[in-house]
C-alpha cells in the first residue's frame, strides 16, 4: 500500500469544506481532461431525463410554454451542475492495492498509521460486558448515536466529540433502538412495549398498541414509526399526531428482520420461510412477496438508491437483488447476521465476530470483497451500521460497541437541506418545522414513487360495489314511482288500480337488479361448494386454517 | 335620316322617364314600352308574328316579357286581327310612305307646353286613331327597315365585342310618333312628347313659365350648371349588400390599424409571466419628502413652526453652525434649576419605586383584596363629581357596616324580633313576616361576607400544598386503615347476649352465634385483603423511586386489582412453561429442549395473539429460536448455541428449577409482589450468565464450533418445501384474482338417453365456453407483472388512497402522455433547484402588486431586429435541445 500525494490534497479539501472524513488514500481517476464533458454529464444528471420533444406538437401556445419551461430547466440544471462543481468538490476515496496487495488484507491498525488524528479517533472499541449485546442507531446526519444494550442500557453519544450525552437504564429487555426525525427523540423496543424517550432520557410515550416489538424502523419522510412484534404484526404509527396508520398481520410468523427502503419508504420483512415481503401502510397485503432463500432470511439491507437489496439466508448465501426486475444479480457464499449498505453503496456483512465489507467500485453491480475485520474472539456482532457522512462503520456486538474505518463508505458532500452533521440547535428547529411541513402522507409510499403525478394507467373495469348497485336500484325505483299515468277511462282510473299499476312498475324496475343479485349469490354458493373448507362437517369447520387477509 | 334618328333617340331617352301620359295611337310605341313598363293597360294591338320572331331574336328576354304582357292583353284588344299582315310583310305596298314626310321636327330648345286634358286626350286618341291607321302602317314599314339595319348592326357589334345586345339596346329606344294636328304649344296643348306617353316634365318645362320674372336667370344658370355636371345616379344597392361592402371596407381599414398591435400581443402571450405595475409611484419615499409637505395646523404646531422657522435660526443655519451654538446657550442659573428639578424628580421616582416594590412583595390575599376594594372605591368616588363628599359618605357607610357586624342587629336579636318569634311566625301578618325575612336577608348578606373572609384566610394559612399532596397519596391507605379498624372492632366486640326478651330464646342465641361466626370470618378475610392491598400500595409507591423515568399513559394506579389479575395469569403461563421445561430436559438434548421451550413459548404467544398461524410457526420455530433473542427462554438458546456444554446446561436447568420453586412460593405467599420479584430475579439471573459469557467469550478457543450433525441436517432440509409452498401460495393468489373456470358438468341423466349421446360427451358449446374462459384466464395471468418471475408475487391490488396521486386524464393542453410526463419530470421546489432558478420556475403567469391599477396596453413601436428575434426564438430553442440530445447520445456511444 502506498499513499499518494492526493491524500494531502484531500486533506486540504477536508480542511476547507470538510464534509466527509477526509480519509482519502487515493483519489481515483485522473482529472478529466475535458471539463465541458464533465459539466455536460452533470447537467444531464440534473435534467433528470430527456427534454420533451416539441417537434410534432401542434398546439403553438403549449409549445411556447413548454419551450420556456425547458429553457428554465436547462438553466436550473446548469446552475446546479456548477454548484456541484464548485461547492461540493470533495470526492470520496478508497483503498487501492498495489501489485499483489489485496485491499481486504489491510488491517485497521495499518490504516490507523496513515491517517490524521481526528480520523483515528473513530477507531475504538467500547467494552461493556455487563449489559449484553448492543444495537445501534445513528441520526440521519450521523452526528449522534443511540446504543441500546439488551439488559436495558440506553446511551446517547455525540459522535463528534464522543461525549456521552445521556445514559439511562430502563431495567428491561431492550431489543431495538431507533432515532426519530432528529436526535431529540428515539424509540426503544422494550420487553413489552416500545417507548419513546427524549434526549434527556425522559419517557414521553408508551406505545402499547405495538405490543412486544422485535424491530423498529422510522420513515423520516413520512414520520411513521414501523414495528414488527412477536406475533408478526406490522404496525405503522404516525409520530406527529400519534395516529395508528396501519396494523397488519403478516401471517408469516415471527421475524426480527425488517428494513425500510430509503428510496420509497416500503418496509421489507424477511421471514423464516425464505420469503421477503414488502409492505406499505395502506395495503393489507404485501406489495411484493418474493422467495429469496430456501432457508430463513437472516437479514436484509437496501442500497440508498433503492434499486438494490441484499439478503442473507441461513443456507450460507448472500444475495444481491435488483428491485426493478426482482432478479438476483449476484449470489455470494457466506453467512450474515446483519447487513448494511453505506451511502456510497458499500455492503457490510457481519457474522460471529467477523465483518466483511463488499464493494462495487466498477459500477457493474458486481460486489467483491473490499475489506474485512475481525473482532476479538468471542464477540458476537449483532448489528453493523455505517455512519452517514463519515467513513466509519459502527458495530454493535455482545461486548459493547466498536467503530472502524472503512474508506470510501460515507458521502463526502452533505446537503444541508437533507442532513447537516454540523447542525446547530436553531437549524435543527428550523429543519424540524420544515420537515413537518413537508411530511408525506402515508399513501405516497409505493413501489415506484416516480409514478406520483403521472397519468394513471387505464384499469380494468371493476365490478360495481354493493352500495353502487343499491343506489342504482333506488334510482330506478324512484323514477318508476314518479312516472305519471295517463288519465284512463272511468273504470281503469280507480285509485286502487292506479296503485296496483304503480306497484307493478316498481317491481319491473327492481327485477333486473334482483335477478343479478340472485345470480351472484348462486355463483358464490357454487364457489363455496368447490372450496374444500366447506366440505367439512360444520362442527369441524371452525378448525380450518384461516387464510391471512 | 341620321338627324332624325338622333332626335328620336333623344325623345326615346326622354320618354323613358315619363310614365304618366300614354298614347295608344301608335301600335308599336306601347308595344316597345311594354318591355320596360309594367303598368301597361293591355290595350296595345297584337304584334304580327314576323315582328315577334324578330323581336325574339333580338332579345329573348324582352320578347318573353312582351309575350306575357300581350297574353294579359289578349282579351281586351279589339284591333289585333284587323292588321293586315301581308301588306307589311311584303313591303310592296308603297301606300305606306316613310314617315319622314310627316315627321315634325322639333327645335333644339323645344318646349312642350301643351299638356292635354284627359278628355282631350281621349278624343284625340279616337280621332288620331281613325286617321292614323294607314299612316302608322307606313311608319311601321320604314321602321321595320331601319330595325333590320339596326339588328344587323347590333349583331355585328355583338359578334365583335361579345357583349349582349342590351349594351347597345339604348339605340333602339326611340319612338316615331306622328302628330297630325299642330296645336300651338301651350300648357293646355301637350306637345308631342307628352302625347307620346313616355314624355315627362323636365325642369325646362317648369322653368319656362317663369321666364322673365325676377331670379329666372339665376335659376336657369343653376339648372344649366347642374345639367352640365349631372350624371345618372344609379339605384342604391340593397341594404344587405351595402352593409357587407361597408363591413369589408371597415375590416380592411381596422385590420391595418390592428396589425400594428400584433407584436405586443404576441409578446405578452409568449411571455411566461406578465408583470403589472412595474413603475408605480409610491408617493413619498423618504421622511424628508414627507416632511417637506408638512404644514402647521394646530396652535402648538404653529408655535413650533414659528420657532423653527425663526429668522434668526434660519439665518444661523444659512450662515454658519457657530451661530446656532450661541443661540443654544443657556444661563447657568437655568441649568442649575433644571438640574435640581431633575434630581428632585428622580428622588421622588426612586422612593415611589421602592414603595411599589415593597407593596408588590406583599402576598397576603386579604391585603390584595382590600386593595382592590379600595381601588374600586376610589373609582366610584371619582365617578361622583365631588370627591370630598363621596369620601365622607363612603366612610359613613363603612362605619355602618362595621356597626352592623358588631351588633348583629339583624339576627333576630332585637326585642321586637324576639317577641315575634316567641309568638310564632305563623301567627303574624304578612307585613311583619316580610319585615323579618328582610332583616334576615340583610344579616345573611353581611355574615356571608364575614364568612368568606374567614375562609380564604384560613385556607391560605393552614392548608399548605404539601399537605394536600400527602392527603391525596395517603387517602387510599387511610381509608384502608379505617376499614381495618372497623373490622377489628367487629371482631373485638363481644356482644352481650340479652338475658331477657325474644333474643334470649335458645334458638335465637344459636342463630346469632352462627351469624357472628360468619361475620368474623368475613372480617378476617377482609383484613387479609386490606393487608395485601397495603402491601401493593407500598410496592407501587416505592417503584417510581427505583425505575426512573417510566410513565405509563392512560390507566395508571387506579386499577390495582386488574394488574394483579394479569400477573396471576402471567405467572400461570410461565409456570406451565417451566414445568414442561423441567420434564423434557432429562430426555432431550440441549437444543431440542430449547426448541421445545421455544415452541411452547410460541404456543403461549399464539394463545395471546388470535388467529396466529400455528402450523407455520411450528414449522419454522427451529430457525426462529436459533436466531431468537426476544424472550428469556430463547435468550438462553442463543447462548447455548454458542457455548453448548453440559455444565452450562446443568447450570441453566438448575436455574430453571430454582426459579420454578421460587415462583411457586411466591405465588403461594403473595401474588402481588410476584411480578417485581420475578423481574429482579430474571435480571440478576441473566446478568450472571452474561458475566460468564464475557469470561468465556474472551477465551479464544470457543469462538466457533462445528454445528452438530442433526443441526446440519436440519439446515440442509429446512428449505425443502419452501419453494413448493411459495408456488402454492402464488397459485392461490392467482386463483383468487382470476378463478379457474368450472369444469362443464351435465345434469345427471341429462343427455344420457341413448348410448350415442353418451359417447358424444359434452355438447360443443359447453366445451367452447370452457376453453374460452380458460384462455381468458391465461391471458390475464400473462399480463401480470410477475408472470415471468417464478419466485415473486407482485400484488395487483389497486390502492384507492393512492389513486388521487395520479391524474385520471391528461390535463387540458396536453395531448400526449409522454409530453405531459416529461414536462412533469423536473421538480420545481426549493430543495431540488438552485436558488437562482427557483423563482423563475415558480413565478405565476401574472405578477401584480395589490392595489395596482392595470392600465390599458400602450402602443410601443417595435424595432426591426427585435421582430426578427421574436420570430426565430422558438425555433432556435428546439434546435439547441436537439443538438444537446444528440451530443448526449454520442457520449453514450463513446462511453
Amino acid at each position: 500500500m502506498w499513499l499518494s500525494s492526493a491524500a494531502a490534497s484531500a486533506d486540504r479539501h477536508s480542511a476547507t469544506v470538510r464534509l466527509s472524513l477526509g480519509l482519502f488514500f487515493f483519489i481515483m481517476g485522473a482529472k478529466k481532461e475535458n471539463n465541458d464533458d464533465e459539466m455536460d454529464e452533470k447537467v444531464k444528471k440534473y435534467l433528470r431525463g430527456e427534454a420533451a420533444n416539441l417537434e410534432g406538437l401542434k398546439d403553438k401556445k403549449l409549445k411556447g410554454q413548454l419551450a420556456v419551461r425547458e429553457d428554465l430547466y436547462g438553466k436550473s440544471a446548469k446552475t446546479a451542475a456548477k454548484i456541484e462543481k464548485w461547492l461540493l468538490p470533495s470526492e470520496g476515496g478508497y483503498l487501492e492495492a498495489e501489485g499483489i496487495e489485496k485491499t481486504w488484507r489491510i488491517k485497521q491498525e495499518s490504516i490507523a498509521r496513515e491517517i490524521d488524528i481526528s480520523s483515528s479517533k473513530n477507531q475504538y472499541d467500547i467494552v461493556l460486558p455487563e449489559l449484553g449485546p448492543y444495537t445501534l442507531d445513528f441520526t440521519s446526519n450521523g452526528r449522534y448515536m443511540a446504543a441500546a444494550g439488551r439488559k436495558g442500557h440506553l446511551a446517547i453519544v455525540d459522535m463528534k466529540t464522543l461525549n456521552l450525552i445521556k445514559e439511562i437504564q430502563v431495567k428491561e429487555t431492550v431489543r431495538d433502538v431507533v432515532y426519530l426525525h432528529n436526535e431529540l427523540f428515539f424509540a426503544v423496543a422494550q420487553k413489552k412495549y416500545p417507548y419513546i424517550y427524549n434526549r434527556d432520557g425522559t419517557e414521553l410515550h408508551c406505545l402499547k398498541e405495538h405490543g412486544a416489538v422485535l424491530r423498529l424502523q422510522f420513515l423520516k419522510n413520512h414520520f411513521l414509526l414501523a414495528s414488527i412484534n412477536k406475533f408478526g404484526q406490522l404496525h405503522y404509527q404516525d409520530v406527529t399526531m400519534g395516529e395508528m396508520v396501519g396494523n397488519f398481520r403478516t401471517g408469516l410468523g415471527r421475524t426480527d428482520v425488517m428494513q425500510v427502503n430509503p428510496f420509497n419508504g416500503v418496509v421489507a420483512l424477511g421471514h423464516s420461510s425464505g420469503t421477503v415481503t414488502m409492505w406499505k401502510p395502506t395495503s393489507s397485503v404485501p406489495l411484493v412477496k418474493m422467495l429469496c432463500h430456501p432457508g430463513p432470511v437472516s437479514s436484509l439491507a437496501f442500497h440508498p438508491n433503492g434499486h438494490l437489496m441484499a439478503t442473507s439466508g441461513k443456507e450460507n448465501k448472500i444475495k444481491i437483488w435488483d428491485l426493478r426486475k426482482f432478479e438476483v444479480i449476484q449470489t455470494m457464499p457466506g453467512h450474515a447476521k446483519t447487513l448494511n449498505f453505506s451511502q456510497k453503496g458499500l455492503l457490510a456483512a457481519g457474522t460471529g465476530s467477523f465483518i466483511k465489507i463488499l464493494a462495487d467500485f466498477s459500477g457493474s453491480q458486481n460486489y467483491n470483497s473490499y475489506m474485512t475485520h475481525s473482532m476479538a474472539k468471542g464477540y458476537q456482532v449483532g448489528k453493523v451500521l455505517f455512519r452517514p457522512y463519515e467513513d466509519v462503520l459502527g458495530i454493535g456486538h455482545s461486548m459493547g460497541w466498536s467503530s472502524i474505518l472503512i474508506p470510501g463508505s460515507g458521502e463526502p458532500n452533505f446537503d444541508s437541506w437533507v442532513a447537516n452533521p454540523f447542525e446547530t440547535s436553531k437549524q435543527r428547529r428550523e429543519k424540524e418545522v420544515h420537515s413537518l411541513l413537508d411530511k408525506l402522507p402515508p399513501e405516497t409510499i409505493m413501489l415506484d414513487p416516480t409514478k406520483v403525478g403521472t397519468v394513471r394507467a387505464p384499469q380494468k373495469k371493476e365490478k360495481p360495489t354493493k352500495k353502487e348497485i343499491e343506489a342504482e336500484m333506488e334510482a330506478a325505483i324512484e323514477t318508476a314511482k314518479d312516472t305519471d299515468f295517463k288519465k284512463k277511462t272511468k273504470g281503469r282510473n280507480k285509485p286502487s288500480k292506479r296503485a296496483k299499476k304503480r306497484q307493478e312498475m316498481i317491481e319491473r324496475a327492481k327485477k333486473p337488479f334482483l335477478e343479478q343479485q340472485i345470480q351472484e349469490h348462486e355463483r358464490s354458493r357454487k364457489k363455496q361448494k368447490t372450496n374444500p373448507e366447506t366440505e367439512m362437517p360444520k362442527s369441524l369447520q371452525r378448525f380450518v386454517r384461516q387464510k391471512a387477509a | 335620316m341620321a338627324v332624325k334618328k338622333r332626335k328620336e333617340r333623344a325623345v326615346g331617352g326622354e320618354s323613358g322617364n315619363s310614365k304618366k301620359f300614354k298614347k295608344y295611337s301608335n301600335s308599336k310605341g306601347p308595344m316597345k314600352k311594354n318591355k320596360n313598363d309594367k303598368r301597361k293597360k293591355g290595350k296595345g294591338p297584337r304584334l304580327p308574328s314576323a315582328l315577334r320572331t324578330e323581336l325574339d331574336r333580338l332579345d329573348p328576354k324582352i320578347a318573353s316579357d312582351s309575350d306575357d304582357g300581350i297574353d294579359l292583353d289578349v282579351g281586351n284588344d279589339v284591333y289585333e286581327y284587323e292588321e293586315e299582315v301581308p301588306q307589311e310583310e311584303s313591303r310592296k305596298n308603297r301606300r305606306f310612305d316613310p314617315v319622314e314626310n310627316y315627321e315634325y321636327e322639333l327645335p333644339e330648345d323645344f318646349e312642350d307646353e301643351n299638356v292635354p286634358s284627359d278628355e282631350d286626350d281621349d278624343d284625340g286618341d279616337f280621332g288620331v286613331g281613325g286617321n292614323k291607321g294607314s299612316l302608322n302602317d307606313d311608319v311601321d314599314a320604314s321602321d321595320g327597315d331601319e330595325e333590320e339595319d339596326d339588328e344587323r348592326h347590333l349583331r355585328m357589334l355583338q359578334g365583335v365585342t361579345g357583349m349582349s345586345t342590351d349594351a347597345f339596346g339604348g339605340k333602339k329606344k326611340r319612338n316615331s310618333v306622328v302628330i297630325s294636328e299642330a296645336h300651338p304649344e301651350s300648357e293646355y296643348n301637350p306637345t308631342r312628347d307628352v302625347l307620346e306617353g313616355d314624355s315627362h316634365i323636365t325642369l325646362q318645362d317648369l322653368l319656362d313659365p317663369i321666364q322673365g320674372k325676377a331670379g329666372y336667370s339665376k335659376l336657369r344658370k343653376r339648372v344649366q350648371h347642374m345639367d352640365r355636371k349631372s350624371t345618372s345616379v344609379q339605384a342604391p344597392l340593397p341594404k344587405v349588400d351595402r352593409e357587407k361592402l361597408e363591413r369589408m371596407a371597415v375590416y380592411e381599414h381596422s385590420k391595418k390599424d390592428i396589425t400594428k398591435w400584433e407584436h405586443l400581443v404576441k409578446r405578452n402571450r409568449e411571455a411566461p409571466t406578465v408583470f403589472f405595475g412595474g413603475d408605480v409611484d409610491l408617493g413619498f419615499s423618504t421622511v424628508g419628502a414627507i416632511a417637506s409637505e408638512f404644514e402647521p395646523r394646530t396652535e402648538f404646531e404653529k408655535k413650533i413652526a414659528s420657532l423653527v422657522y425663526d429668522d434668526k435660526v434660519m439665518e444661523a443655519h444659512k450662515a454658519d453652525g457657530s451661530k446656532l451654538l450661541e443661540l443654544n446657550k443657556i444661563s447657568e442659573e437655568d441649568y442649575m434649576k433644571h438640574q435640581d428639578h431633575v434630581a428632585k424628580m428622580r428622588g421622588l421616582l426612586f422612593r415611589h419605586e421602592m414603595k411599589q416594590k415593597r407593596i408588590k412583595k406583599i402576598k397576603s390575599k386579604t391585603y390584595h383584596r382590600l386593595k382592590n376594594k379600595d381601588k374600586l372605591k376610589v373609582e366610584s368616588a371619582e365617578m361622583l363629581m365631588d370627591p370630598e363628599a363621596a369620601k365622607e359618605q363612603a366612610r359613613k357607610q363603612e362605619f355602618k357596616r362595621a356597626e352592623e357586624r358588631m351588633t348583629l342587629k339583624h339576627k333576630n336579636k332585637s326585642k321586637w324580633a324576639r317577641r315575634i318569634l316567641e309568638r310564632g311566625l305563623n301567627a303574624q301578618d304578612e307585613g311583619t313576616r316580610a319585615a323579618m325575612a328582610e332583616q334576615l336577608h340583610q344579616h345573611a348578606l353581611l355574615t356571608r361576607k364575614i364568612n368568606t373572609v374567614k375562609d380564604s384566610s384560613s385556607s391560605s394559612d393552614s392548608s399548605s400544598d404539601d399537605d394536600d399532596e400527602v392527603s391525596n397519596e395517603d387517602r387510599a391507605s387511610e381509608l384502608l386503615e379505617k376499614a381495618k379498624e372497623k373490622t377489628l372492632k367487629v371482631l373485638e366486640d363481644d356482644e352481650e347476649v340479652p338475658n331477657s326478651g325474644v333474643l334470649s330464646l335458645p334458638f335465637m342465641v344459636r342463630g346469632m352465634k352462627k351469624r357472628k361466626e360468619e361475620a368474623i370470618e368475613e372480617a378476617k378475610l377482609a383484613l387479609q385483603e386490606y393487608e395485601q392491598l397495603e402491601g401493593t400500595n407500598d410496592a407501587e409507591n416505592s417503584k417510581p423511586a427505583t425505575a426512573s423515568g417510566r410513565r405509563v399513559f392512560g390507566r395508571a394506579n387506579n386499577e390495582v386489582p386488574d394488574s394483579n389479575k394479569k400477573t396471576k395469569t402471567d405467572n400461570k403461563m410461565k409456570m406451565d412453561n417451566y414445568y414442561g421445561n423441567s420434564d423434557s430436559e432429562d430426555d432431550l438434548k440441549a437444543k431440542e429442549n430449547v426448541n421445545i421451550e421455544g415452541g411452547k413459548r410460541n404456543d403461549v404467544e399464539k394463545d395471546v395473539g388470535p388467529n396466529y398461524d400455528r402450523k407455520e410457526a411450528a414449522d419454522v420455530s427451529i430457525f426462529k429460536n436459533f436466531e431468537d433473542n426476544g424472550d428469556p427462554g430463547s435468550k438462553t438458546t442463543y447462548e447455548v448455541a454458542i457455548f453448548a456444554s453440559d455444565s452450562r446446561r446443568k447450570m441453566k436447568s438448575e436455574n430453571g428449577i430454582d426459579k420454578n420453586a421460587k415462583k411457586l412460593q411466591q405465588v403461594k405467599e403473595a401474588i402481588v409482589h410476584d411480578k417485581d420479584m420475578e423481574e429482579g430475579e430474571e435480571d440478576s439471573d441473566s446478568e450472571s450468565k452474561q458475566m460468564v459469557d464475557g469470561i468465556l467469550s474472551s477465551a479464544p478457543k470457543e469462538s466457533y464450533e462445528l454445528p452438530s450433525q442433526s443441526e446440519l441436517i436440519r439446515h440442509a432440509f429446512a428449505g425443502d418445501y419452501v419453494e413448493e409452498e411459495f408456488e402454492k401460495d402464488k397459485q392461490e393468489i392467482l386463483n383468487e384474482e382470476n378463478p379457474e373456470p368450472d369444469k362443464p358438468v351435465l345434469l345427471p341423466g341429462w343427455g344420457q338417453w341413448t348410448r350415442v349421446q353418451q359417447k358424444k360427451g359434452l355438447p360443443w358449446w359447453m366445451l367452447k365456453e370452457h376453453e374460452d374462459s380458460k384462455r381468458k384466464r391465461e391471458e390475464s395471468l400473462k399480463k401480470r407483472k410477475d408472470a415471468q418471475l417464478k419466485h415473486v408475487i407482485i400484488s395487483e391490488k389497486v390502492d384507492k388512497k393512492a389513486e388521487k396521486l395520479q391524474t385520471k386524464s391528461l390535463p387540458y393542453p396536453f395531448t400526449s402522455k409522454e409530453l405531459f410526463e416529461q414536462s412533469m419530470r423536473m421538480p420545481i421546489g426549493s430543495e431540488s433547484n438552485p436558488e437562482t432558478a427557483i423563482r423563475s420556475l415558480n413565478r405565476p403567469e401574472v405578477v401584480k402588486k395589490p392595489g395596482v391599477i392595470i392600465k390599458p396596453i400602450k402602443f410601443v413601436e417595435m424595432h426591426h431586429h427585435e421582430k426578427s428575434e421574436d420570430n426565430k426564438r422558438s425555433g432556435q430553442k428546439q434546435k439547441k435541445n436537439k443538438s444537446k440530445g444528440a451530443s448526449g447520445k454520442n457520449k453514450k456511444q463513446s462511453n
